[in-house]
C-alpha cells in the first residue's frame, strides 16, 4: 500500500508541469501575476471566442478523424490482400509498403508541398489529409494479425457464395476488431499531434489545426509585453486534453500494440 | 475468383505511398541538382552546386554539430534512465501500473503543448525552474537565452517526453528474461546492483540495440520542440538539421539547397534504418 502511494506521488510529480498548466488555465491573469487565486473559465472563453480555438479544434477533429477512417480502410484492404492472396508482384509490393517504415518523413516535405500547390490543395482539408492517409505500419501490423485468423473461416464464407469484399467485411473485420481499433488509435493520436505538415500546408488561419494554432498563439504573445500564460495554458489544455482523455480510456490496448511492434 | 481482386485491394495504399512517399524521394534528388525559388518558371540544372553551397555554409555545419551533440548526449541519458526505471517497475503491482501510465502519458501528448508548458517552466521571470532555484537561494538562470542552457533544456524536455516509451519497451524486454537466471544469480549471493550489471544489462542488450537505433533516428528528426521553444536560437545554439531544412526550404524558399539537405539526411537515416533491420534485427529476435 505504501509503495502504491509512493508510486502515485512520483507519477504526479513527474506530470506536475502539465497538471499545473491545467490548473493555471483556470486562473485569472491578474491573480496569476499577483500570486492570488481566483477561479475563472474566462481563459477558455477567450481562447475559443477571440483566438479561434473553436475553429482549430474543429479542424483537428475533422483532419484526424478523416485520416483515421481513410487510413484504416486503405490499410485493412491492403492487409487482407497481402495476408490472403498470393499474386504476381505481391511480395514486392508488400516489401515496398514495409520499407516506408524506414523512410524518414522529412524527405517528402518539399515535394509534397509542390505537389499540393500544383493541385491547388494547399490551405484545404484535402491538403492536410491526403499525405497522411497511407500508413505502412498499420498495413503491416494488420496483415500479420489477419494471417493469424484461420483460413477455414474465409473458405466457409466463399462456399456460401460470398465475394472477397464480403469475406473481408463480414468475416475478417469483426475478428480483427481489436487490432483495427488499436491501429485506429495510433493513427488518430499521431495525426492529432502532427505539427510540421500542417505548419507547412496551411497559411490561412481558418485551416490551422490545434498544434499550429497553439504554436502561433504562443509566438504572437497576446499579452502585450508580458505573456498571458493563463490564456496560453487554456489553449494548450484544449490541445492536449482530448488525446489524454482518450489515452486514459484505452491505455492497455495501446501499450500492448506498441510493445507488439517492437519486441517479438 | 477474379485475378484482379488482390490488385484492386492494394491499389489505394500503393497509390498513396507512390505519390506521397516514393515519388518525392526521386523529386527531392532531382531538385537537389537544380536552382529554384519556387516561383520562377525556370529550374536550371546546377549539378552539385547546392551541395557545395551547403558544405560552405556556416549554419549547415552548426546544425550538424548541434544535432550530433544532441544525439550523443540525449540518447544515452534516455536509455540509461529508462532501463533503471523499467527495472524498478518490473513487478505487476498497482503502484507500478500507475507509475508506468504516468510516465508513458507524455509520449502520446501533443509535442507542441509540452513545448509550450516547458517554455513556462523555464521562463526567466515566472518559471517553475527559477522559482525552485530561488527557493534554495541560488540565482535565476536565463534558461532559453543562454546557448548552452537552451540546448540542455531541449534535451531535458525531449527526454521527459520520450522516456515512457523507452520504459515500456524495456519492460517488455526485461520480462522476456527467464527468472531462473535471476534466481541463480541471487543464490550465488549476488547483490542487487551486481545482478543488475551482470545479468540484466547483458541479457536486455537486444532491446537496448533496438531502442538505440530507434531513438537515434528519431533524435535526428527533432523539430516541434525546438521550433516552439527556441526557434533554433539563441544564435543557432539549438539549430538542428530538420529545423535548418524548414528554414532553407520554407522561409528562404531555396528549394534546391533544401532538397540537397533533405537528401543528405535521408541517406544517413536510411543507412541507420537498414543497419537496424539487417544487423540488429537478428539480434533482437534471437532470444524472444
Amino acid at each position: 500500500m505504501r509503495r502504491d502511494a509512493l508510486a502515485l506521488i512520483a507519477g504526479l510529480i513527474f506530470l506536475s508541469p502539465v497538471l499545473y498548466s491545467i490548473w493555471m488555465s483556470f486562473q485569472t491573469s491578474d491573480a496569476y501575476y499577483t500570486g492570488g487565486m481566483e477561479f475563472t473559465i474566462d481563459n477558455y472563453v477567450r481562447a475559443i471566442g477571440q483566438f479561434g480555438f473553436a475553429r482549430y479544434l474543429l479542424n483537428s477533429v475533422i483532419v484526424s478523424g478523416v485520416v483515421t477512417l481513410a487510413g484504416l480502410m486503405v490499410a485493412v484492404m491492403a492487409a487482407f490482400a497481402f495476408a490472403r492472396f498470393s499474386f504476381r508482384g505481391g511480395n514486392l509490393l508488400f516489401g515496398a509498403v514495409v520499407a516506408t517504415l524506414m523512410i524518414p518523413s522529412h524527405i517528402s516535405l518539399i515535394p509534397n508541398y509542390l505537389t499540393l500547390a500544383k493541385a491547388g490543395l494547399l490551405d484545404s482539408y484535402a491538403g492536410l489529409i491526403l499525405p497522411a492517409v497511407a500508413n505502412g505500419f498499420a498495413a503491416f501490423f494488420l496483415r500479420q494479425y489477419i494471417r493469424g485468423i484461420p483460413v477455414a473461416l474465409d473458405e466457409a464464407a466463399y462456399m456460401d457464395g460470398a465475394t472477397p469484399l464480403q469475406v473481408l467485411w463480414r468475416v475478417i473485420v469483426p475478428i480483427a476488431r481489436p487490432a483495427i481499433l488499436s491501429m485506429g488509435l495510433f493513427i488518430f493520436i499521431g495525426e492529432w499531434n502532427n505539427y510540421i505538415w500542417p505548419l507547412i500546408a496551411t497559411g490561412d488561419k481558418d485551416l490551422y489545426t490545434l498544434q499550429v494554432g497553439l504554436a502561433r498563439l504562443y509566438r504572437i504573445n497576446p499579452g502585450e509585453g508580458f505573456l498571458d500564460w493563463p490564456l496560453i495554458m487554456a489553449a494548450s489544455t484544449i490541445t492536449l486534453l482530448p488525446v489524454l482523455a482518450g489515452f486514459l480510456l484505452v491505455e492497455r490496448h495501446l501499450v500492448r500494440g506498441i510493445t507488439m511492434g517492437a519486441v517479438k | 475468383m477474379p485475378r484482379l481482386t488482390p490488385y484492386l485491394l492494394v491499389a489505394p495504399l500503393i497509390a498513396f505511398i507512390a505519390v506521397f512517399t516514393y515519388i518525392p524521394i526521386v523529386t527531392s534528388l532531382d531538385l537537389s541538382f537544380r536552382e529554384w525559388d519556387f516561383l520562377s518558371p525556370e529550374k536550371p540544372w546546377v549539378g552539385l552546386a547546392n551541395y557545395r553551397q551547403l558544405f560552405a555554409s556556416h549554419s549547415f555545419w552548426q546544425a550538424v554539430w548541434v544535432t550530433a551533440v544532441f544525439v550523443v548526449i540525449s540518447v544515452p541519458i534516455r536509455l540509461g534512465l529508462a532501463l533503471a526505471v523499467a527495472n524498478l517497475l518490473l513487478r505487476e503491482t498497482r503502484g507500478s501500473r500507475i507509475l508506468r501510465a504516468a510516465l508513458f502519458l507524455p509520449s502520446v501528448t501533443s509535442t507542441v503543448s509540452i513545448a509550450v508548458v516547458f517554455s513556462w517552466v523555464f521562463a526567466t521571470d515566472v518559471g517553475l525552474a527559477n522559482a525552485a532555484l530561488e527557493a534554495v537561494g541560488l540565482p535565476r538562470l536565463r534558461w532559453l537565452q543562454d546557448p548552452t542552457l537552451a540546448l540542455a533544456v531541449i534535451i531535458i524536455v525531449n527526454t521527459w517526453k520520450q522516456l515512457g516509451y523507452d520504459i515500456i519497451i524495456y519492460i517488455a524486454g526485461l520480462q522476456a528474461i527467464p527468472t531462473e537466471l535471476y534466481d541463480a544469480a541471487s543464490v550465488d549471493g549476488g547483490r542487487r546492483f551486481h545482478v543488475f550489471r551482470r545479468v540484466t544489462v547483458p541479457l536486455v542488450m537486444p532491446t537496448t540495440y533496438f531502442l538505440l537505433v530507434v531513438s537515434v533516428i528519431e533524435a535526428f528528426q527533432i523539430f516541434a520542440i525546438v521550433d516552439v521553444m527556441t526557434h533554433g536560437g539563441p544564435a543557432g545554439a539549438t539549430n538542428m538539421l530538420v529545423v535548418e531544412l524548414y528554414k532553407i526550404g520554407f522561409s528562404l524558399f531555396d528549394i534546391g539547397q533544401g532538397s540537397a539537405l533533405a537528401v543528405l539526411l535521408f541517406v544517413l537515416l536510411v543507412a541507420l534504418a537498414i543497419f537496424k533491420a539487417r544487423v540488429l534485427g537478428r539480434r533482437v529476435h534471437y532470444e524472444a
